[in-house]
């Protein structure tokens, strides 16, 4: 059984989840959970997934991050979005802030890292998927 | 100028905090060598050919007296006493060790100071005009729109990871002194300063110099200013999602835009930003507002031009009045003059200041000009700020420290980046080389007489030393395992109020030695050719490169 972060009612966590089946775009039927490249176009029928993993080759790649934003603010996907692949703990935060609510990461140190580093600042300068809260907003 | 609240201060704490543990964990052996790079940078920190260097923001080439003396005190406490100022308005330190770092970046962000995004594929400092708030030519001041670009791109979840280094330049003058045009976006804001809020904005996108110099393609005009941050977004998204990453010498901007064509990649961005909620994503006019609040012009006093005592000054001190003819420039308000503190003396690395030296500026700033300093991208000190009448003292007591060189614009004043002698990424060392054409043109009548002339040096094609901009460009470069140099002219970075040029390379390299006879015979070239008057690139565009080509190049008889 997986161990990943995962955001639960709003609250990241450690657990324990089982395997999902990914399909890639060509295997895919609504319904099923769907694994996509950094360099997918997303499209209105991904809205009928069960699950999105987006696939990171590197982590350095911030493809994945425009996804996700697309994804979220865009395509309007509110079900579960999944990091996986070469994704990194000390970038979880940024991943967060894109609109992921779950993690993958290879071992548990990685793990409590990325759970400890989650939210590194009491507040941003820019609004995020997450949150229209941000110092450019204090003033008005 | 802009002062930390409370939400600035815990964000730059929480990244030294946070940077903190990322280095205990590389120490631990938690993280690999290739993992922690990726964090490092963000926060400053090259591992060099000698040391680490650590590359600390200043944001738009603003800081404070305070900030300068803190930054003269890491220089003692964590470096050698010295520190460079680079050609992004930024300082470097060259000696830190790398366990020490977190405890300088605390040392930094107790004086509202921190080295985020100074280095990595990310939204680099803003950098903009060195004279912005003081310039005679200014109509809008553009630090306020620097400081809403520095917020919106700290940390910035989406824009973190981009596929290469991005860097923002902005100016509000008529004469362009932040080479807008050699930016990855490079932003020209039209309006006046009472009305931020109804400031319009022309965007360029896709200039850049390095491997492949390219000029920016103006791809939005007058774009009301509530919308730069949404634009920005979707130029950034693009980029972020369609430049290359297969190839680092491929994956800047200029690139993508080369690729899809200016017109095409203007589509691309329209497209994006009209799918963005952009009315909700505008800058609200009260944030603009307060932004500008900070920048508001100090308690400048009612003064007259101090003409008559400077006459009298000039003429007694010959020194004095080269150094006025060239250091000093127009103010905007009255009385008050914009002074230039050049760090280009013979023997010195261009850009290299001493603990001293720093402590010395911040005590000028502090006596004679409301404690504002400012770094240009010519690599010198500029006090903005400076009463006519006191022009005098400033002068003697700078020359003293050696930071009264006459020679701003000159042809000793050369941008010139670390190269080999630091950098581990140059092909040649740029510093003998920029040593050695002070020294061949150290007399004052021969450069007063040559006039304003930008040289600038790179110690390989990444092109940190502007070379592809400069009047006379030198480039080094690798010839079978030895250093070489390739000339180029008539390159300028648009700051004669034209829009800017890259130079022509004149011909096959040349050996380190016979630099500086090169130059020469460039020199010579022109003065034989010029008119009365005629400033060395209006000579070059008259006459064009053959001439200087068949000087360079003729056969001994």
């Amino acid at each position: 059984m997986p161990r990943l972060l995962k955001k639960i009612h709003g609250d990241w966590q450690i657990c324990d989840v089982a395997e999902i089946s990914w399909k890639t775009q060509e295997e895919w039927r609504a319904g099923s959970a769907l694994q996509v490249s950094v360099d997918a176009e997303p499209a209105p029928g991904w809205l009928d997934a069960s699950s999105i993993a987006i696939e990171f080759p590197a982590m350095t790649d911030g493809r994945g991050l425009s996804l996700a934003v697309l994804l979220r603010n865009r395509l309007g996907y509110s079900g579960e979005l999944v990091a996986r692949g070469s994704v990194h703990q000390d970038i979880a935060h940024f991943l967060a802030r894109c609109g992921f609510d779950v993690i993958e990461l290879p071992d548990e140190e990685r793990l409590e890292t990325a759970l400890r580093w989650i939210d590194p600042h009491t507040g941003y300068y820019q609004p995020s998927v997450i949150s229209r809260e941000s110092a450019l907003n204090n003033a008005s | 100028m802009y002062q930390y609240n409370e939400f600035d201060r815990n964000f730059v704490n929480q990244r030294v905090a946070h940077y903190r543990d990322q280095t205990e964990r590389y120490l631990q052996g938690d993280l690999s060598e290739e993992e922690f790079l990726q964090l490092r940078l963000r926060n400053g920190l090259y591992v060099q050919r000698l040391a680490p260097m650590l590359r600390v923001a200043i944001p738009y080439g603003t800081l404070s007296s305070q900030q300068l003396r803190a930054l003269a005190s890491i220089s003692n406490d964590f470096d050698r006493g010295y520190g460079h100022l680079s050609t992004r308005q930024n300082m470097q330190f060259n000696w830190p060790a790398l366990e020490d770092v977190p405890d300088i970046l605390q040392a930094l962000a107790d004086v509202d100071m921190h080295a985020i995004q100074t280095s990595g594929s990310c939204i680099r400092n803003v950098t903009t005009d060195q004279f912005a708030g003081a310039a005679a030519d200014e109509d809008i001041d553009p630090r306020p729109f620097c400081e809403l670009l520095r917020q919106w791109s700290t940390s910035h979840p989406e824009f973190e990871w981009l596929p290469r280094k991005f860097k923002i330049a902005v100016t509000g003058a008529t004469f362009d002194r932040a080479a807008i045009g050699v930016h990855d976006i490079g932003i020209r804001i039209n309006g006046s300063s009472e009305q931020p809020e109804n400031a319009l904005v022309d965007i360029y996108a896709g200039g850049g110099l390095g491997r492949t110099p390219v000029l920016g393609a103006l791809i939005r005009e007058q774009l009301p200013v509530k919308h730069l941050l949404t634009y920005t977004e979707a130029i950034m998204r693009v980029y972020n999602r369609y430049g290359r990453r297969d190839n680092k010498y491929k994956a800047r901007i200029k690139i993508l835009v080369r690729a899809l064509t200016a017109e095409g990649f203007k589509a691309q961005v329209d497209e994006e930003w009209a799918a963005i909620n952009h009315e909700q994503g505008a800058v609200p006019a009260a944030e603009l507002s307060r932004l500008s609040a900070f920048f508001a012009p100090p308690s400048f006093a009612e003064l007259d031009n101090a003409g008559e005592l400077l006459g009298t000054q000039r003429l007694e001190n010959p020194a004095f009045n080269r150094w006025m003819k060239h250091n000093v420039h127009p103010h905007r308000v009255r009385g008050y003059s914009v002074v230039t503190l050049s760090t280009k003396t013979t023997g010195m690395p261009p850009g290299d200041v001493s603990s001293d030296q720093m402590d010395a500026v911040a005590s000028w700033a502090d006596s004679y000009g409301f404690g504002e300093i400012r770094i240009s991208h010519e690599q010198n000190f500029v006090l903005p700020h400076i009463p006519q009448d006191k022009l005098y003292g400033l002068w003697q007591q700078a020359d003293a420290v050696g930071l009264g060189h006459f020679n701003a614009g000159l042809i000793s004043d050369m941008i010139c980046c670390p190269g080999g002698d630091y950098c581990s990424l140059a092909n040649a060392k740029s510093l003998p080389v920029a040593e050695a054409i002070q020294r061949r043109f150290a007399d004052y009548d021969y450069q007063h007489d040559l006039g304003n002339l930008d040289l600038n040096i790179s110690g390989c094609m990444n092109a940190c030393g502007h070379h592809h901009v400069g009047h006379i460009g030198i480039l080094g470069v690798d010839k079978k395992g030895e250093e070489f140099y390739q000339i180029s002219l008539g390159g300028h970075a648009g700051h004669s109020g034209e829009s800017p040029r890259l130079g022509q390379i004149v011909g096959p390299s040349v050996a380190r030695e016979e630099v500086c006879d090169v130059i020469e015979k460039v020199i010579q070239v022109y003065l034989e050719h010029r008119f009365v008057g005629e400033t060395f690139l209006s000579c070059f565009n008259r006459i064009g490169i053959l001439p200087f080509k068949e000087s360079i190049y003729a056969k001994a008889a």
